[in-house]
């Protein structure tokens, strides 16, 4: 009885650190999916399957295996030639200088947490990190 | 015959004669724009000759739509916002309607220096689009922002503080036979499209 009381403050500790981590995931995914909708869906479409051979689809997408370039991407746009699942497709995308790094962990977070199966969050100091090693 | 019922059955014939005379094939779509009267007879806004060159790099003239109804639009294929969702929308039209000789899709680029014929086959490609039903065609900038604003009631034109550069409505006009215009729906909402096929049906049924 006294061990169980003596856990207790540790075990209430650990659970409550669980929640806040899903806070956040929480937050990050419903801020995420507002940016996708108000930037990201008119080419890639509210279900993220992409337009024809035009736009290429986020979901299922085997881009999504690279985090770091799929945050360059976002950030600075890209153009040329790229192959998704198999196909090519080469229209530019415009890049999204007003996004901040807040912004762009929000946004990943909901696309890797709805597409691809992540369970987690993705932080700003992981968009800042990408964002300055590119700059080098 | 008692009272009540004689009234029940002049009811009921009356209600089926109101009903019937609500037929749905007498339904007819407005002519849209100003109207001249010359030696009595309306003449109506009408689209005025045009030539531009599509995506395969041949002619398109107001003649390719003769005895075809056909729907106009404006967009740029470097476009971020509205012109994918038109697209989207426009490719639902064209899957319903493709295989009638009767209709067309006429697309503008507002962009014609970025646009070339090379870029609309690209683009027309990737988009899933094959054969003659939808022309993209590029031209002389002023003549397509003219034809946009005064004769299809669009607004294009340069912004340099919008979005990819152009700032245009995204309205699909329905144009019929006759060269005019029979309706406007904004190509980035839905409801307005499935109406817009709606109104395709019935313009095609007009004699």
């Amino acid at each position: 009885m006294m061990k169980i009381l003596k856990y207790l403050p540790l075990i209430v500790l650990f659970t409550s650190c669980q929640s806040d981590e899903k806070v956040k995931l929480e937050q990050y995914y419903i801020g995420g999916k507002v940016i996708y909708e108000q930037n990201c869906a008119n080419c890639h479409q509210k279900d993220g399957k992409g337009l024809q051979n035009l736009y290429p689809p986020i979901a299922g997408s085997d881009f999504l295996r690279n985090k770091e370039q799929v945050i360059l991407i976002i950030k600075n746009g890209m153009t040329g030639e790229m192959i998704v699942n198999g196909k090519t497709y080469n229209q530019p995308m415009p890049a999204n200088s007003q996004l901040q790094n807040l912004d762009i962990a929000e946004v990943v977070t909901y696309i890797y947490n709805e597409w691809a199966d992540e369970k987690k969050v993705t932080t700003t100091e992981e968009v800042a990190n990408v964002l300055a090693k590119a700059k080098l | 015959m008692n009272t009540p019922l004689k009234f029940l059955i002049i009811f009921v014939a009356l209600a089926t004669g109101l009903l019937y005379s609500c037929d749905n094939s007498s339904q007819k779509l407005p002519i849209l724009g100003e109207r001249e009267f010359i030696n009595g007879d309306s003449v109506y806004h009408t689209i005025p000759d045009f030539s531009f060159t599509d995506q395969n790099g041949l002619e398109i003239t107001n003649k390719t739509y003769e005895n075809k109804i056909y729907i106009a639009d404006f967009f740029f294929t470097t476009c971020p916002t509205i012109c994918p969702v038109m697209k989207t929308q426009l490719l639902r039209v064209y899957d319903k309607f493709k295989a009638n000789p009767q209709v067309g899709i006429l697309s503008h680029t507002i962009d014609p220096r970025h646009d070339s014929v090379a870029v609309l086959k690209e683009y027309a490609k990737r988009l899933g689009v094959e054969g003659d039903f939808w022309h993209f065609v590029t031209g002389k900038k002023d003549k397509i922002y003219e034809l946009g604003q005064k004769f299809y009631y669009v607004t294009t034109g340069e912004d340099s503080t919008a979005a990819g550069g152009f700032i245009h409505s995204g309205a699909f006009i329905l144009v019929d036979k006759k060269r005019r215009v029979r309706g406007m729906y904004d190509g980035t909402n839905e409801k307005e499209v499935d109406k817009l096929m709606k109104d395709m049906e019935i313009l095609l049924a007009e004699q």
